[in-house]
């Protein structure tokens, strides 16, 4: 009820801010080309008049370092209110990273030259709904959603994300390191990481594989020569057995501790390949953002 | 494939406890001066071979007795007096034999003989008598002392220090440091 009661101030506040004769200036910046797109804008959107610039080109990049980045470009805002007589600067961005769609959106108040409103998506294989995300963002701020756009949302959209299993998860990647080293890595798609944690433990094996080789040799060897040793009493004899048997005692207390040292480095780094595991296991790329929920990001207006 | 990871790492740490094993670095020979040396007997030492044996009623008992010295400090010697006690009441005394330190000079066969009058000790004497070898160095055997069984039990045979004698050809008196003797336990 609360979040209902927060829902309609924030709406009925944004539907004050923008009024039916509201100006924009609309600066888009796609790394693929969008057809049409602002011919959509006006199409959808005929009581605001827009205009487009795309000659803005590094602006709002470096937004999120600001200590207060909502009144960063207020004077370039100011301007840019000015030089074309609108209301407000509406910013749109969209990148796409391997099979993921970065949209980000930004609604500039020329009269202040404060930011008022913001927007993030992060999404996995949302393929053409760029165009409908575009038209849901101008329509939030406008307040003039139509339900064929929630609707065309919802039908690409996961809407139960709390109910969402992952099909790979950090444990899973723990579990499957712990039990071969690298296989935990090599699951949550790091091949590098994978082959090097295989290298170092495959290593450290047998290493102490040939040292505890070597330690059981030595072993048996001056057990054989302390029997020699005392089944003679030729002088010579004993001395060469005796020679024998305390370089061999001395081989086996080396690889005795080689092998402890060796053994205790491989145990502590299959562990710690499992652990490496778990922190860089596969999780989601980012939160995910549930319409109608004011996020920490976006500035009050 | 967590089974054959078990299996692994259950081994690593088989193998791992296996590796804690050292063995204790036991020398005790007696015709090894160093041992001798480790239990505080300074070289030459008069020793029997081997330090113990447990045998059976029916069983011989032999018993070899050595002088050792120090390789790097052997004095030649010409002469030798060893007075050997034994407990005549577990075992008797059978045969004596030359070492084979004395007897494998084929130049010169040195006087060996020996005194026994049915007691508890018996003395063995050799001398080299001839002019090609004068005497002999370093460690070696002296003589084999055979003895049967005549009860069960254990105890040791001795040399006795006092009246162990070497001497050089010319008749100078080697000095003896230490004895070890020998343990028999007949079951």
């Amino acid at each position: 009820m609360k979040a209902l009661l927060y829902r309609i101030i924030f709406l009925s506040t944004l539907a004050l801010a923008f009024d039916q004769d509201a100006t924009y200036l609309v600066l888009n910046h796609f790394d693929k080309p969008l057809p049409d797109i602002d011919q959509t804008l006006i199409d959808n959107f005929n009581n605001s008049s827009f205009s487009f610039d795309r000659s803005v080109d590094t602006l709002f990049d470096d937004l999120d370092e600001d200590d207060n980045p909502a009144s960063k470009y207020m004077i370039d805002i100011k301007d840019f209110g000015e030089t074309h007589r609108v209301n407000y600067v509406l910013f749109n961005k969209i990148k796409h990273i391997g099979d993921r769609l970065i949209i980000e959106g930004m609604l500039f108040n020329t009269r202040s030259g404060g930011l008022i409103h913001r927007r993030k998506i992060n999404v996995q294989n949302y393929d053409n709904a760029s165009v409908n995300e575009l038209r849901l963002w101008v329509g939030e701020t406008k307040n003039q959603i139509q339900k064929e756009w929630e609707k065309e949302r919802e039908s690409i959209m996961f809407l139960n994300p709390e109910e969402i299993s992952y099909e790979k998860t950090p444990m899973g990647a723990a579990l499957r390191s712990l039990a071969v080293p690298g296989w935990g890595q090599a699951y949550s798609g790091n091949s590098l990481s994978a082959g090097l944690w295989a290298v170092l433990e495959l290593s450290l094996s047998l290493a102490f594989i040939s040292s505890y080789n070597n330690y059981d040799s030595s072993s048996k060897s001056y057990l054989q020569n302390r029997k020699l040793y005392d089944a003679t009493d030729d002088e010579k004899e004993v001395s060469a057995y005796r020679s024998s048997a305390e370089k061999d005692w001395n081989d086996h207390v080396m690889y005795s501790k080689l092998a402890i040292a060796l053994a205790s480095t491989t145990i502590t780094g299959w562990v710690s390949n499992s652990v490496h595991a778990w922190v860089f296991g596969p999780r989601p790329y980012t939160n995910i953002y549930q319409k109608g929920i004011p996020q920490s990001t976006i500035p009050k207006g | 494939m967590r089974i054959l990871s078990g299996v692994i790492v259950s081994s690593f740490a088989v193998l791992t406890l296996c590796a804690c094993t050292i063995y204790d670095k036991i020398f005790d020979n007696p015709i090894d001066f160093k041992a001798n040396e480790d239990i505080g007997i300074d070289a030459p030492t008069l020793v029997f071979y081997p330090k113990s044996q447990t045998l059976i009623q029916t069983d011989s008992i032999l018993v070899g007795s050595f002088i050792v010295f120090k390789e790097d400090s052997t004095e030649p010697f010409s002469g030798l007096h060893l007075k050997i006690e034994f407990p005549n009441d577990l075992i008797e005394l059978d045969t004596i034999l030359p070492g084979q330190f004395i007897t494998d000079t084929s130049q010169s066969t040195p006087l060996f003989t020996y005194t026994y009058d049915d007691g508890n000790s018996v003395d063995i004497y050799a001398y080299f008598l001839g002019t090609t070898k004068l005497d002999i160095d370093g460690t070696g055997h002296l003589a084999d002392l055979v003895f049967s069984p005549l009860a069960t039990g254990s105890d040791s045979i001795n040399y006795d220090m006092s009246e162990c004698t070497f001497i050089d050809h010319q008749d100078q008196e080697i000095n003896i440091e230490g004895i070890r003797g020998a343990e028999i336990i007949i079951e």
